[in-house]
């Protein structure tokens, strides 16, 4: 009589030796594709704060102004009157645009009162003041 | 006598943990990466002044003034206070007025971060309705 052969199982095994190249491969595409903003700005210490929100980055134009009142906006050293001119094209732009100070901490109010006046006038009216969280 | 050859032993690197290597690089920068997030105190600046006909005349009970001076010390209606009293007087009176406008008008010469700590423990009190000028 012949023998009945019993069905060989086929093996249910994934294959994992490539686990490490995917790995790698994801780790690669994200180090590479990853962008950081570059802006240089200028050295400031920052006021402290507890009831600070989050600012959305990509409506904000970040307004930098040192201790000792010079003003920078996306890199380029601004006198107070030139603000208006800057805010106008940036809120054509964007409609959306929000003006964040990122101010040091002991800048002159007086500073800070001009060139919020020039926002005015740009008819730039949302504002936000950037600080720290006080711990 | 029969002389045994020497096996060759053959020279391979264990890849078996490269995975977990890599796993382990992808969530410890996955963990440890941190953004750098905007946060600030935000606020919403009146019109220019040339859309006077928009101007709305505000009762003298809705009105409150807090002055900061260039030593950073504070007043509300021409009391000094410190910072603290300032919160605390403000939520009660934003509790029981909220149209309350409070108009924080701070020295030119006073330093930023005074305006700062101000406005934050006027936030911090609930307070809505806030408008900035100086002298």
């Amino acid at each position: 009589m012949a023998k009945i052969q019993g069905k060989t199982k086929p093996s249910t095994a994934i294959p994992n030796a490539s686990m490490s190249d995917i790995a790698f491969l994801l780790l690669i595409f994200f180090m590479v594709s990853t962008v950081f903003v570059k802006e240089r700005g200028l050295k400031v210490i920052l006021p402290q704060g507890k009831s600070i929100e989050k600012i959305p980055r990509k409506t904000a134009t970040t307004i930098y102004v040192d201790r000792s009142g010079v003003i920078s906006i996306d890199d380029f050293m601004v006198e107070i009157p030139m603000v208006r001119d800057i805010m106008i094209r940036k809120l054509y732009d964007d409609f959306n645009t929000i003006a964040s100070f990122r101010s040091d901490r002991d800048t002159d109010y007086g500073t800070m009162s001009d060139i919020l006046n020039q926002l005015r006038e740009a008819n730039a009216l949302r504002v936000s003041f950037e600080a720290k969280m006080k711990r | 006598m029969k002389i045994r050859r020497k096996k060759k032993v053959l020279g391979e690197i264990p890849t078996s943990s490269t995975s977990d290597i890599a796993f382990l690089l992808l969530v410890f920068f996955l963990t440890t990466t941190k953004f750098d997030v905007k946060q600030g105190l935000g606020l919403v600046l009146p019109p220019p002044s040339q859309e006077s006909a928009k101007r709305v005349r505000l009762q003298e009970d809705n009105i409150v003034r807090v002055l900061v001076n260039r030593d950073g010390r504070v007043a509300l209606d021409e009391e000094e206070l410190s910072y603290h009293e300032l919160e605390n007087r403000i939520r009660v009176m934003v509790r029981e007025n909220p149209d309350l406008v409070i108009s924080l008008r701070t020295d030119r010469q006073s330093r930023y971060r005074y305006m700062v700590e101000a406005l934050d423990r006027l936030r911090s009190a609930g307070a809505e309705k806030i408008s900035l000028s100086t002298n």
